[in-house]
């Protein structure tokens, strides 16, 4: 049951503009298993919303360029697919979420419109009957008389359910793959759950692989299967999901987890990690985590460790991790 | 980034007229606006020196309609034999006067009307939007051929209807950065410390608006020099002056057309255009030096165009993991070596 | 709402014809004591007994020997029964009768050079923005630096001269018999055509290049959004997310641009008009501003601020159907 969904291999997006290049993306390798719900952490503008996008091929060589030595979509080789072939792939095996749904909407189309595009572009359906399948897939995101919403513009609509509509939108053709780009970051807390909810239930049950792109670890949590950790455009640490909760190895993954601030420990201090992302243009030498990390000494300001564990287990990026990747066994 | 942010930024960036002339310098299409401005207005200046002839003779009946030669470099006109290239020469006084004239006195009233609606509000603001409401719909070159007729055809005339008339544009501008200037935390300081309205709007307002009153001025200049010229085409300027636009309506009348005497309408559209052409490089480039994203995505499209593709392999390859076959150890004693190569 | 919203656009778009119509009951009136003197100047040789006699003639034939609010009052019942007043020319006709008859002629013009403008300039701008950087992009750029620094009269001009005198392809200037010869016959409307063909390229240059910039801009500005990215994550292909997302919403400032425009298409077609002697609205008023025919002038002043407000009002009306968040209190 291990066939894998995704593979990416060696992702690179670099940014070209006046006075250097921002390397955005420097080489992740992904692999996600039918059914699976890989996410992808780190704090914003460390590569993971441009690698969602690199992955969907929807980066627009100015101002991006990209190469993947492998991207492979289950049985599908997109790797070297040309544009016109991918429009067909879009939508149809792989969909996205995205973060903010009033700006991801059009504004001047009815809600239920935008969905029957993607059923008038992958099936064919006459126009009722793709009408009549959006108002199931509204119904099926737990959108209240999805009939009459349909017609709705998304300004008419709450924040909640215009995300919901986004998650109609990428289940509609049940794709291989969903990634889900911050998808409820925009939201009030208490409709966030709900969403989330909704997402993880429609995951689940059509046994749809996906990429959950997030910075927040409580979703990591309540959804995740196995967990990327990306730290300035790098992958750091690579586990499943209750390991990084429980043992952390890099020590950012353990700077970010011992930062969310818990109400259990509250006598113990606000743990933060010091200073900021580095600029994309101005990278640090060595481990690109070096300055900030309590752990670093000489070599790790010099040499960019690799991403050290077994294949297909956990990994990290780091001189001194906390433990050594091939020493927890759980 | 959110517009209002973007405009603070902007606002933020102002600053002397001397730091806005080395900006526009060192972008060489401002340059080049600043050059060609600089020559037009030394030509209208020393117009009597350079110019060979008296462009105001009339009574050269011998030299009517030359075709252009050493004595003539543009030839001559075919009604009363002025000589077209000293014509040239003098036209630019009227051009540049009326434009950077009314663009200056344009550029007063409209930040002055601008801050007052934005900062002040209320029922100043509602006033003023609705004469700018007003402005938009009445037809601008008909008014102000009515305006000429009833006042009469002097350029001071000219000039103070072009100014009565054009700053609603400024002001609108103007009027939405005061909006957002109004509630940045200087101003509000400023207001808590006790400043009067006026000392806030001449001393925090308007010089946070300083770039875009330049800008528009240079805009608004080149705009008038072009409604000048037609203005004075349409024998609606000051008779007693020579006009670029004047000089236009000449030829077709002196059957420049019907003898093709190319020259001497082109003589004239080339002033106008240099002229025109001259002040709105300043506008367009200190507006791509004032707006950063403007700035920003064009560059990034000329920047691919001459992308080279062995850098960005290089960039790509300095991505790469570093191959770590045989690799010396980092610091033993400190941490153990990671073991396995796996990728 | 939106009834709400519509009645508010309406009765500001009142608002402010009654504020424009009122300036220019005022307008011929500045300056001077009694309007009499500016409807008919002292002339040379003209005793003060005479002019007198004159004046008060004048007075009655253009009531103006009641007070200054009674003839307000009378302009505006005239208005009601859209009467603009009386020429001064021979024969007395009515500004009315004189405007209906130039205006279609003017029309032939500017409704052209909209059409023309609109679609070249849309198709012109949407390949620049989507060709951006590339050589398409570099032109229109280039193009518009140039074309705003070249007055539209020296245009029309250089391509009477060289279109007209020189390749003879088309009249370098308007047919005197054009306008009275008109019969509705195919000849008649191709002669129309032929004779327009050179103010409507020299009107149409500067609104073609102006409306691509604009939808240059727009296009490029909605291509940056993300519903246009969710669009093409959809899987729909680019025509499709072109047409049916980016246009559609790169159109609404065009709307805009449009209904201001409009409004000043007759008005600017005055020097082009001029150039090549075409009997329309243009000319009407230069001729009536080097008559001083002041009733003349006057009402066709109204009449374009009126075409212009109800540009306006229409454009704001339409904005209503084609953007669904324009809402009671909007403003733009």
């Amino acid at each position: 049951m291990a066939d894998t969904v995704l593979e990416v291999r060696n992702l690179k997006v670099a940014f070209p503009c006046p006075g250097g290049v921002i390397r955005a993306v420097e080489g992740i390798d992904l692999d996600i298993h039918r059914g699976e719900c890989a996410a992808l952490v780190g704090e914003s503008g460390c590569g993971k919303s441009v690698s969602a996008l690199a992955i969907m091929k929807l980066l627009n060589t100015p101002p991006a360029v990209c190469r993947v030595d492998k991207l492979w979509l289950d049985d599908l080789d997109l790797t070297h697919l040309p544009d016109r072939q991918m429009e067909r792939i879009r939508g149809k095996h792989m969909a996205m979420i995205f973060q903010d749904a009033m700006t991801a909407l059009n504004p001047v189309m009815t809600v239920g419109k935008q969905i029957d595009e993607i059923y008038l572009r992958h099936s064919r359906l006459s126009r009722r009957e793709a009408r009549q399948r959006t108002i199931e897939a509204l119904e099926l995101v737990e959108v209240p008389e999805a009939r009459s919403r349909a017609n709705s513009y998304p300004h008419q609509l709450s924040g909640g359910m215009r995300q919901r509509v986004l998650i109609a939108l990428a289940f509609a053709c049940v794709p291989k793959l969903i990634i889900a780009d911050e998808p409820t970051t925009a939201l009030d807390v208490t409709i966030q759950a709900q969403v989330l909810d909704v997402l993880k239930n429609m995951q689940r049950v059509h046994r749809v692989s996906a990429l959950l792109i997030t910075h927040d670890l409580s979703v990591v949590a309540n959804m995740a299967d196995t967990v990327y950790v990306m730290y300035a455009g790098k992958i750091v640490e690579r586990a499943a999901m209750q390991e990084i909760f429980l043992e952390p190895l890099h020590p950012y993954t353990h700077g970010l987890l011992a930062s969310v601030p818990r109400i259990s420990d509250e006598r113990q201090p606000f743990v933060q990690i010091p200073d900021a992302v580095p600029h994309p243009m101005r990278k640090p030498t060595g481990c690109y985590f070096h300055p900030r990390c309590p752990r670093s000494n000489d070599p790790c300001r010099q040499r960019m460790p690799r991403l050290e564990g077994p294949d297909d287990g956990r990994a990290v990026r780091c001189w001194h991790p906390l433990r050594q990747p091939h020493e927890v066994r759980s | 980034m959110s517009r209002p942010n973007v405009l603070l930024q902007v606002a933020q960036r102002g600053g002397s007229l001397v730091t806005f002339v080395r900006k526009l310098w060192q972008h060489p299409q401002g340059r080049l606006g600043l050059i060609l401005a600089g020559c037009l207005v030394l030509v209208a200046i020393l117009a009597p020196i350079l110019a060979p002839y008296d462009p105001y003779d009339v009574t050269q009946r011998a030299a009517k309609g030359l075709r252009p030669s050493w004595q003539h470099p543009l030839g001559t006109t075919t009604t009363t034999g002025q000589d077209i290239f000293s014509m040239l020469i003098y036209g630019s006084r009227v051009s540049l006067m009326i434009g950077i004239g009314t663009g200056v006195a344009l550029a007063f009233l409209g930040a002055l009307m601008g801050v007052m609606a934005g900062y002040l509000g209320g029922f100043v603001d509602n006033l003023i939007v609705r004469v700018v409401d007003i402005m938009l719909v009445i037809p601008t070159l008909p008014l102000i051929i009515v305006l000429t007729s009833l006042l009469g055809r002097s350029y001071f005339v000219i000039v103070l209807v072009f100014v009565i008339f054009g700053w609603t544009g400024l002001a609108r501008v103007i009027r939405s950065l005061v909006l957002v200037l109004k509630n940045s935390n200087y101003v509000k300081a400023a207001e808590l410390a006790g400043a009067s309205r006026w000392y806030i709007m001449t001393k925090h307002i308007l010089p946070g608006t300083s770039h875009l009153i330049i800008m528009n001025t240079a805009l608004t200049s080149a705009g008038i020099m072009v409604a000048e010229a037609g203005l004075s085409f349409l024998g609606l300027g000051d008779p007693t002056a020579i006009s670029w636009g004047k000089m236009l309506a000449e030829a077709q009348g002196g059957g420049a057309l019907l003898f093709g005497a190319w020259w001497w309408i082109i003589a004239p559209g080339i002033g106008i255009f240099l002229s025109v052409f001259s002040f709105m490089r300043i506008g367009i480039v200190m507006e791509e030096v004032f707006n950063p994203r403007m700035k920003a995505s064009s560059s990034i499209y000329k920047l691919f165009k001459h992308l080279n593709n062995t850098y960005l392999d290089e960039v790509f390859r300095s991505m790469e993991e570093e191959e770590s076959v045989v690799r010396e150890p980092p610091d033993r004693s400190d941490a153990p070596t990671p073991e396995g190569c796996h990728g | 709402m939106k009834r709400s919203y519509v009645i508010q656009r309406i009765l500001y778009a009142v608002f402010i014809f009654f504020v424009v119509l009122t300036l220019n009951f005022f307008i011929p009136r500045i300056g001077v004591h009694d309007p009499a003197e500016r409807y008919y100047p002292p002339q040379g040789g003209m005793s003060t007994i005479e002019y007198e006699i004159i004046k008060q003639f004048t007075r009655e034939q253009y009531g103006f020997d009641v007070s200054a609010f009674q003839q307000y009052v009378r302009y505006l019942q005239g208005l009601l029964r859209l009467d603009l007043g009386t020429s001064l020319r021979s024969g007395s006709p009515k500004v009315t009768a004189l405007i209906a008859q130039r205006l279609p002629w003017t029309l032939v013009l500017s409704v052209s050079t909209l059409v023309i403008s609109l679609f070249a300039g849309l198709l012109f701008g949407t390949v620049a923005a989507w060709k951006r950087g590339r050589w398409q992009d570099t032109l229109l750029l280039n193009a518009s630096t140039v074309s705003v620094a070249l007055p539209s009269f020296f245009i029309a001009l250089m391509l009477s001269f060289y279109l007209g005198f020189r390749l003879e392809l088309f009249p370098a200037y308007t047919n005197p018999n054009m306008v009275a010869q008109f019969d509705w016959s195919w000849d008649a409307i191709r002669m129309v055509f032929t004779n327009a063909a050179l103010p409507i390229m020299s009107m149409s240059l500067g609104g073609i290049i102006g409306y691509s910039q604009i939808t240059r801009n727009s296009v490029i500005a909605v291509t940056n959004e993300d519903y246009v990215v969710t669009a093409r994550a959809k899987g729909l292909p680019q025509a499709t997310v072109l047409y049916k997302h980016v246009l559609r919403n790169a159109l609404l400032p065009l709307a805009t641009s449009i209904g201001m425009n409009i409004g000043g298409l007759i008005g600017g077609a005055i020097i082009i008009e001029q150039v090549f002697n075409w009997q329309g609205m243009g000319t009407l008023f230069l001729e009536a501003n080097s008559t001083k025919d002041y009733p003349l002038m006057m009402g066709i002043m109204l009449f374009l601020s009126a075409f212009a407000i109800l540009a306006n009002l229409v454009t704001e009306l339409l904005y209503v159907i084609l953007d669904p968040r324009v809402t009671v209190g909007d403003k733009r």
